[in-house]
């Protein structure tokens, strides 16, 4: 293990290369937001694969992000289009917002950032303080497929292989996934290989942990957060949570 | 008796399964439809059979009784497999078990053992005894009857209520490991196999698991066979039980629904760390 390997959230630009073809949730949290009642805060909106497309289509959004290069990186595609954008550096377990929000989403699997239940409840803490009185929180997670991890864990595998977004090169990503079932903890490896014009390959590296959470562990976090309505789906399409493989897509009201 | 590893077939799909809402009891969507069958704690001769020979957690109880400084309550007492030993040893405890035949099998023993056993029926969501206690103890997985949510923060607050200030709750349960759910699901699987105390039969438990990995739930048909010397089947019995699995991190969550504030969860009787999926779960949860 090389401990000096970053997060992928230093390098913004490696960062929309490598989610550059992802677009599972863009339609859902779009239309959500786009059907708000009421100002929306994504939170943890890095450079904007959402929040920009939600904020073209005329919503009032805001976003936060912990990490200062997300941010700069996202204003400057917001500036480049041009699009007025209010995003700004906080941490999701203790910001403050001048206003409150009909809807807070947390889309992508951010919320597993937060490594410990104290972090997880103060986070929905504050979220749950910034929302309006009928406002709800949005967000999805995985389910820990037991199955996968027995059979995946510990091995280097593709991910995917997509052209470059702007080079239409072919791009490579492989990752190695550590798991520590107790801890409920994901280390993920990656690598990102891109083909040079020259056909040479440059290889870049990147290192995650995500904190898995279980289905009825996520309701005590809501309600000791305060909540007292929810309700958790299978996946962006709105079918019932049956599977290890599906997708949690939770809402939870403040009132 | 001997603990039997068998050999599994591979993987099945488990989506003819479904979640149910988080309120409600996961146990209905689990098992292929038919007349219910009975709990096998309303066959207190054949549990004992299968499972008062059980000793792998007595040692540790026996530390728990004999440290209290107080009476102990034993939550899921049921034949009292733990609470008669810990009578014998001079531990001031009382039972509590929803099953009215484990009771009465269990004032049985005492009396032929000379015990004087107090113990009463309740349901561990919502009893009332006239004394507080100063080790509440719920051993060998009892508290995966809680099959809910709801009813898991019910038996918490319960039980916290009846401890006295600096009392602690010892709670077992296995930790749900990765092969718990990835272990077919509708085959039958030998549990264990042993032999008749008094007739010298062999007696098999069969076990077919009907699990829903997102409901955390566990439904199980039991088939507990009476084999001669020849091998011949004498006589069959046929029990069901759901079991609701609870992970560390949601453990504690629930400690803290109830009130508690103050926790330890060990990974075995041992008192080593938690670390793997293949351990378990030995909480003390104090009420300071």
């Amino acid at each position: 293990m090389n401990e000096s390997i970053a997060t992928p959230y230093v390098d913004p630009a490696l960062y929309d290369v490598v989610y550059s073809w992802y677009h599972d949730d863009l339609a859902f949290y779009v239309d959500l937001a786009k059907a708000s009642r009421g100002p929306v805060l994504e939170v943890a909106c890095g450079t904007g694969r959402i929040l920009l497309p939600t904020a073209a289509a005329g919503v009032d959004i805001d976003g936060i992000d912990l990490e200062p290069a997300m941010i700069a990186r996202l204003k400057a595609k917001a500036e480049a289009v041009p699009l007025k954008v209010r995003v700004s550096v906080a941490d999701m377990r203790d910001f403050t917002m001048p206003r409150r929000y009909a809807l807070i989403t947390i889309p992508f699997r951010a919320f597993m950032h937060l490594p410990t239940t104290e972090d997880q409840i103060q986070a929905l803490r504050c979220i749950r303080e910034h929302l309006e009185p009928e406002g709800s929180l949005v967000l999805n997670l995985f389910y820990p497929n037991h199955a996968y991890i027995a059979e995946h864990r510990d091995q280097r595998l593709p991910e995917r292989e997509f052209a470059h977004p702007v080079t239409g090169r072919p791009v490579s990503l492989w990752s190695t996934q550590r798991y520590d079932i107790v801890r409920q903890t994901l280390e993920s490896d990656r690598e990102v290989i891109e083909t040079g014009e020259g056909g040479g390959n440059t290889t870049h590296q990147y290192r995650f942990t995500l904190r898995w959470v279980y289905r009825f562990e996520m309701e005590l976090l809501l309600r000791a957060a305060g909540f007292t309505r929810w309700d958790v789906r299978g996946g962006f399409d709105g079918r019932s949570l049956e599977h290890p493989h599906d997708e949690m897509v939770w809402t939870a009201w403040k009132g | 008796m001997e603990r039997l590893s068998v050999k599994r077939a591979p993987e099945r799909d488990e989506s003819e399964m479904s979640a149910a809402p988080s309120s409600v009891s996961t146990s209905a969507t689990l098992m292929p439809s038919g007349e219910p069958l009975l709990s096998p704690y309303e066959a207190p001769d054949l549990y004992d059979l299968l499972f008062e020979s059980f000793v792998f957690d007595v040692p540790y109880w026996m530390n728990v009784g004999k440290t209290a400084n107080g009476p102990v309550l034993d939550v899921a007492c049921g034949t009292g497999r733990i609470l008669l030993r810990l009578l014998e040893a001079g531990v001031d405890v009382d039972g509590v078990d929803a099953f009215p035949l484990m009771l009465e099998q269990l004032r049985k023993k005492a009396q032929a053992r000379g015990l004087e056993a107090r113990v009463y029926q309740a349901d561990m969501r919502d009893f009332t005894m006239p004394r507080r206690y100063d080790r509440a103890i719920c051993a060998f997985n009892a508290f995966a009857h809680c099959e809910t949510t709801d009813e898991q923060i019910q038996a918490l607050l319960c039980i916290r209520e009846h401890l006295e200030p600096g009392g602690a709750l010892v709670l077992h349960m296995s930790y749900p490991s990765l092969s718990l759910w990835t272990d077919p699901s509708g085959e039958p699987v030998l549990e264990l196999r042993s032999t008749h105390p008094i007739n010298g039969n062999t007696l098999e438990l069969w076990d077919t698991r009907y699990k829903n990995i997102v409901g955390q739930c566990q439904r199980s048909q039991m088939e507990v066979r009476e084999l001669d010397a020849a091998g011949n089947l004498v006589d069959s019995q046929r029990f069901e039980t759901t079991q609701r699995w609870i992970y560390r991190h949601e453990l504690e969550l629930l400690l803290r629904h109830a009130g508690f504030t103050r926790w330890d969860i060990r990974g075995g009787f041992e008192n080593e760390p938690l670390e793997r999926d293949d351990q378990q779960m030995l909480v003390w949860a104090w009420r300071d």
